[in-house]
C-alpha cells in the first residue's frame, strides 16, 4: 500500500489474472461436471490426429466461447429499450471489474486496504448483477422477463446469506477494511465463526452463481434462455465475461474474508489456489448432485437455512467481540 | 487465422430446430450430444436461444403450419450461421414428401425456405453421422468468415 507504483502496476496486472483464473475455475466447473456425469468434458489434451484442426488443448474453452461471441454479429430487438438492453452488459462487466479491483490476491494488496473496502466491493458486486437484471428486463421478451423476476427474487434472498456472513466476519475481527481482515491472526473462536460463516457464504455463492439447485433464472428446460434471451454476439459475450469476473471475485472474496492469511504474501500461493480448486470442487458437487428447485422452495429453503445461520453468526461474532 | 476465427472452430454452439420429422433423427441427434458421444470434448454445445446458436440443425420436413416459425429462426440466428440438414426429411422430404400430387400438409424439405450448408443422408442417421455434419459445417463456418 506504501508504494503507489507497485499498487498501480498491480492494478494493471490483476485484471488479466483475474480473467484467466476465471477462465480456469469456469473450465474446472464444466470439466468437473462432465467427469461426474460419466463424459469427457472439454479435453484436457486434445487427440493428436485432431490436433491440426481442433488445437492442443482446451484448458481456455470459456475464452474461447466469449472470443466467439465477440466476432459474431449482435442483433438488438426492435421491441427493446435500446439504450439500456446496449449499456447494461457493459456497466455490469465495468462494475465487476471494479469489485476485482478491492479484493486482495497473495502478493498484491490491490485497493483492499481502502477504508471500508468490504462495504465497496459487496456494493460493486451487488451493482454488477443489478445490470445484469436490468438489461434483460429492457429487451421486451417474455422470456427475459420471467429469468430476470426469478433472479430478482433468488437475489435478494441470497443477498441475505451474503451480507449476514461478511457482516459477522466484520463484527467479530472489528474492521470493514478487507486488507486488515485478510492480515488477521487465527483462534479456535475465529476457526469457528470461519466455519459457521463459511458454509452460509457458501450458500449464498450457489444463489450469486447460478449453480445447480438455484439456476432457475437460467433454466433452459422452461424459459429458453431465460434473461439472456435476446442478446446475443457482443452483448452477451460481455454477459459471459462478467460471470467470469464475478467467479473469480466472489472466490477471492471468500478466500481472504474466510481463512486470513492466505490472501496476504506471495509465499502463499500455492495454498490460495488450492484453497481455490477444494471451493470450486465444493461448488461442482453441490451442482451435479442437484436437481433444480422450483423459485418458491428456493426462497423458503433459503428462508429456512440462512435465518438461523444468520442469527447463529451474529451470535458468535458478538461473543467474540465482547469476551475474547 | 486471427485468434477470433479460431475461437470459432473451437466453439461452435447448436440449435436443434426441430421441424416435423417422426422424432428419430432428433433422438439421435441427441444421442450425439450425451455422455458416450459427448460433443462437449470438442466444445460443441446445445444452446437454448436460436441468437446465440453459431449451427442451425433442423430435422425433419417442414409442414406448412411452421413456415413461418423456421424463416424467423433462421434469420434470428446471428452471421456468422451454417445450416445442418439431419435425416433424409430434412435431405430431401423422404417418405413424407411427394411432388406429384400436392400434399395437403407437408411443404417439403427446409432448403425450399432457408439455404442449407450440409446435408446428413440416413433414416435415421447415426450418432457419428450427425457428428460428422457438424464438423463439416463447422469447417464452412471457418471458411466462411476468412473469405469475407
Ligand atoms: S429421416 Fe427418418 S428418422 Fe429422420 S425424421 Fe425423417 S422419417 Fe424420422
Amino acid at each position: 500500500m506504501l508504494d503507489p507504483v507497485y499498487t498501480v502496476l498491480s492494478l494493471i496486472i490483476i485484471v488479466p489474472l483475474a480473467l484467466f483464473l476465471g477462465v480456469i475455475y469456469s473450465f474446472l466447473i464444466r470439466k468437473l461436471s462432465a467427469r461426474f456425469q460419466w463424459r469427457v468434458g472439454p479435453m484436457f489434451r486434445m487427440y493428436s490426429d485432431l490436433k491440426p484442426l481442433l488445437g492442443t488443448t482446451r484448458l481456455l474453452q470459456p475464452l474461447y466461447d466469449i472470443l466467439k461471441l465477440y466476432g459474431k454479429e449482435t442483433i438488438v430487438p426492435d421491441v427493446s429499450r435500446r439504450r439500456l438492453f446496449v449499456y447494461s452488459p457493459y456497466l455490469s462487466l465495468i462494475f465487476a471489474v471494479t469489485a476485482i479491483l478491492f479484493i486482495p490476491f497473495p502478493g498484491m494488496p490491490l485497493l483492499s486496504g481502502v477504508p471500508y473496502s468490504l462495504i465497496i466491493a459487496s456494493y460493486l458486486l451487488i451493482a454488477s448483477t443489478l445490470f445484469s437484471i436490468l438489461g434483460p428486463v429492457a429487451s421486451g421478451s417474455p422470456w427475459a422477463a420471467i429469468g430476470a423476476r426469478r433472479e430478482v427474487e433468488l437475489f435478494l434472498v441470497s443477498e441475505l446469506g451474503f451480507v449476514l456472513s461478511i457482516f459477522a466476519v466484520a463484527i467479530a475481527r472489528q474492521s470493514l477494511v478487507i486488507w486488515d481482515i485478510a492480515n488477521g491472526g487465527q483462534s479456535i473462536y475465529l476457526a469457528l465463526l470461519t466455519v459457521a460463516a463459511g458454509v452460509l457464504m457458501l450458500v449464498a455463492m450457489l444463489g450469486k452463481l447460478h449453480i445447480k439447485p438455484f439456476d432457475m433464472p437460467e433454466a433452459e428446460a422452461e424459459i429458453v434462455a431465460g434473461p439472456y434471451t435476446e442478446y446475443s454476439g457482443k452483448l452477451l459475450g460481455t454477459y459471459y465475461l462478467t460471470k467470469v469476473f464475478i467467479l473469480y471475485g466472489l472466490v477471492a472474496l471468500f478466500i481472504s474474508l474466510f481463512l486470513p492469511p492466505l490472501a496476504t504474501s506471495v509465499l502463499w500461493l500455492p495454498l490460495y489456489l488450492l484453497a481455490a480448486l477444494v471451493l470450486v470442487f465444493l461448488l461442482t458437487a453441490v451442482q451435479v448432485l442437484n436437481p433444480r428447485y422450483r423459485i418458491k422452495n428456493a426462497i423458503n429453503w433459503y428462508l429456512k437455512v440462512v435465518i438461523p445461520l444468520g442469527i447463529l453468526n451474529l451470535i458468535i461474532a458478538l461473543a467474540i467481540w465482547l469476551v475474547v | 487465422m486471427g485468434i477470433i476465427d479460431k475461437s470459432r472452430i473451437y466453439s461452435p454452439w447448436l440449435y436443434h430446430l426441430h421441424c416435423g420429422g417422426c422424432n428419430g433423427c432428433d433422438i439421435e441427434t441427441l444421442a450425439a450430444l450425451a455422455p458416450r458421444f459427448d460433443v462437449e470434448r470438442f466444445g460443441i454445445q446445445l444452446v437454448p436461444s436460436p441468437r446465440h446458436a453459431d449451427i442451425l440443425l433442423t430435422t425433419g420436413c417442414v409442414p406448412k403450419q411452421f413456415i413461418p416459425m423456421v424463416k424467423r429462426i433462421y434469420e434470428q440466428v446471428p452471421e456468422p450461421k451454417v445450416v445442418v440438414a439431419v435425416g433424409s426429411c430434412a435431405c430431401g422430404g423422404s417418405l413424407f414428401y411427394d411432388d406429384a400430387p400436392d400434399n395437403y400438409a407437408i411443404l417439403g424439405h427446409p432448403d425450399l425456405l432457408i439455404p442449407v450448408d450440409v446435408y446428413v443422408p440416413g433414416c435415421a442417421p447415426k450418432p457419428e453421422a450427425v457428428i460428422n455434419g457438424v464438423v463439416q459445417g463447422i469447417l464452412k463456418l471457418a471458411e466462411k468468415r476468412t473469405k469475407k
